[in-house]
């Protein structure tokens, strides 16, 4: 068996599963560990009892080493012991907080007629993202195909595409707000700025990377320049564009906790800076799986999607 | 059947005509954000006593920061800010009107001291983290001032307030100055850090307030008054012991706390009555009066390089409605 046959040795389909339940289990032992196991890490105390420490009250957090120095002290004087229990730092909670605060995040009635929703909110950030991003594709695959296939198009706007590219998205949030108000449009322009530059670079590099030969044999058939491109170059590229685009919807997300935070407060990211503002890390990573889930979800169904536009692609993937 | 057709035509002609002359009265655009004074609105909002009183508003919810910039590209028509950063969004070009008084900080905003640091005087030659320029700085400044110190006694490290409890912390500096929760939240997470000086100690330097465009404000100034009407009525129901459990639930699930939680923060606030306001109203020097607490933000801002020229801080306050009240 040579090197190469074993590296890409096709998996059985039950060992997939397997590999793939594992990806999740291993982290969530590691957590699991570091949060039920004394001291694996453990660098606070959670008072119990107070004793006569004079600010140690129940439910404190202190350094581990503070609490061995006040129990030293008030044992010297003679005076009652507090008492404790290790635990990590509130940025760190276990993972059954988190998921006790995933379930009641979602169940949780809203107490004003005019709050939210859990799943509203998140129904909120789904479609900041889905505009965000579909009006960036709108305009960044044609301009990508262009720029790739033509030279005179990508030496017209690349130069300042790339130079546009580097600028922080999240800098144009007062303008965009100045522009498009406060509610849902300046978060989905911020999307946009995000998105559509790398999206336009990528998909041209996509589509530069289309096999030579197969332009050269149509040319030399006699195609087009309009056939050439809609029927040699899209069907060409579209498979590796639609990966592009899977891949460029996960980046769109990175950029909806600026964007929530621009204009009027609202969607999940909201919440996710509330509840760390008032360090409810619980519930901060809650809502941070949750986002995780959406993209995973999104992204599974879009390589569903993929199976099935593109039923020739599957003997070449690796899995 | 040909009469409910009829029916239903003019149904839906009278519901169009309605909802025209609706339109034509657009809502006052109200940005307001989390701060307990502030989100005292909520109880008003939740009660619909905005509807009652006549008056149609729409309150947007707001981190602070991101009120002031909507407010400054003129999308909305009044905003919750504080009596200071009213002057600091004015000497960019929008000016507003301050015509209510919220009520201002009484020991939410604080100095704490990391372990060991006693009194602000232990903080000579020491490195302090504040956000430079803004409210924690002016309260930094008066605290040393109060000891018989100044700004030169001690080294100011710019630190984001909202990061203040961690860099306590790291014990990278001997005290922070924030605000409620990041005040609080500094002397929970690190004990044995101390309280050393909060707006308790000088009531009235900062007074937080509903501020409008001046546009806004002369073209509906009657539409202004009713929202002044509704906001004492909430107070009555925040200091009416019967309702105060209510309206601290209703504020609790804007900011998304526990009602106990946050009723500990409401408490370093003093949500001011009519008449408790129309005293602050007054033109005074010094912290009694809204005008010399203004003058006293004007003159921070100033020798802080905020802004260059003073501003005319006397243009944003008006007390007519509170007034006639």
């Amino acid at each position: 068996m040579s090197a190469s046959s074993i590296l890409r040795r096709k998996l059985k389909q039950y060992q997939n599963f397997i590999l793939a339940t594992l990806s999740f289990i291993i982290p969530l032992t590691v957590w699991s560990i570091v949060s039920y196991v004394p001291y694996v890490w453990h660098p606070k105390v959670e008072i119990t009892v107070p004793g006569d420490v004079s600010y140690f009250s129940e439910g404190l957090l202190v350094d581990r080493e503070i609490f061995e120095r006040e129990k030293a002290n008030v044992l010297a004087e003679g005076k009652a012991i507090p008492e404790g229990l290790p635990a990590n730092p509130i940025y760190f909670p276990a993972p059954d907080e988190v998921a006790s605060a995933f379930y009641t995040a979602f169940v949780t009635e809203p107490t004003r007629r005019n709050e939210k929703w859990l799943h509203e909110s998140l129904w909120d950030s789904i479609k900041v993202i889905f505009w965000g991003f579909v009006i960036s594709s709108i305009f960044g695959v044609p301009l990508g195909v262009l720029m790739g296939t033509y030279r005179i198009f990508s030496k017209l706007n690349e130069p300042f595409i790339e130079f546009f590219r580097y600028l922080p998205a999240p800098a144009f949030g007062a303008l965009a707000v100045a522009i498009l108000g406060i509610h849902q449009g300046p978060k989905i322009a911020i999307i946009f700025i995000g998105t559509f530059f790398q999206q336009v670079l990528v998909i041209a590099n996509t589509t530069r990377k289309l096999d030579p030969m197969l332009v050269e044999a149509a040319l030399t058939l006699g195609a087009k320049r309009t056939s050439l491109l809609f029927k040699v170059v899209l069907p060409g590229i579209s498979t590796n564009l639609f990966r592009d685009l899977r891949i460029l919807l996960g980046w769109a997300w990175t950029y909806l906790i600026v964007a929530e935070l621009i204009g009027s407060s609202s969607g999940i990211t909201w919440f996710i800076t509330q509840q760390a503002r008032y360090k409810n890390f619980d519930n901060v990573y809650a809502a941070i799986m949750m986002i995780g889930i959406i993209g995973l979800s999104s992204d599974i169904i879009l390589r569903l999607i993929g199976k099935h536009l593109f039923p020739w692609e599957q003997h070449k993937s690796l899995s | 059947m040909r009469l409910t057709i009829k029916k239903y035509l003019v149904t839906l002609v009278a519901a169009f005509l309605l909802s025209a002359t609706a339109q034509a009265a657009d809502p006052i655009r109200i940005g307001y954000s989390d701060w307990p004074g502030w989100v005292a609105w909520e109880v008003g909002i939740e009660k619909d006593w905005f509807k009652e009183a006549g008056v149609k508003v729409q309150f947007e919810w707001f981190d602070y920061v991101a009120s002031m910039d909507a407010f400054a590209a003129g999308k909305l028509d009044a905003v919750a800010m504080t009596n200071g950063d009213a002057l600091v969004t004015g000497s960019t070009g929008a000016k507003s009107v301050m015509f209510l008084i919220n009520d201002y900080s009484n020991g939410n905003d604080m100095v704490v001291g990391a372990p060991g640091i006693k009194s602000i005087k232990d903080l000579k030659g020491k490195k302090v983290g504040v956000e430079i320029g803004f409210v924690g700085h002016l309260i930094l400044l008066n605290a040393l001032k109060d000891h018989g110190m100044s700004e030169k006694d001690v080294e100011l490290v710019n630190v984001p307030t909202n990061e203040t409890p961690q860099v306590l912390a790291s014990g990278q500096v001997a005290a922070i100055v924030a605000w409620q929760p990041n005040s609080g939240q500094a002397l929970k997470l690190v004990p044995g850090s101390k309280k050393l000086y909060s707006s308790a100690d000088k009531p009235g330097l900062i007074y937080d307030t509903l501020a409008a465009t001046p546009q806004s404000y002369s073209a509906r100034k009657a539409e202004y008054a009713k929202i002044a009407k509704v906001w004492y009525r909430i107070v009555e129901y925040i200091q009416n012991p019967k309702t105060h459990d209510d309206a601290i639930k209703i504020m609790a699930s804007r900011v998304g706390l526990k009602p106990k939680q946050y009723a500990e923060i409401v408490k370093g606030t003093k949500i001011l009555t009519l008449k408790e306001a129309k005293a602050y109203f007054k033109k005074a020097d010094g912290f009694k009066s809204i005008y010399g607490s203004s003058k006293i933000s004007d003159d921070f801002n100033v020798a802080n390089k905020v802004y260059k020229k003073p501003e005319k801080y006397e243009s944003y306050i008006d007390s007519s409605i509170i007034d006639k009240m």
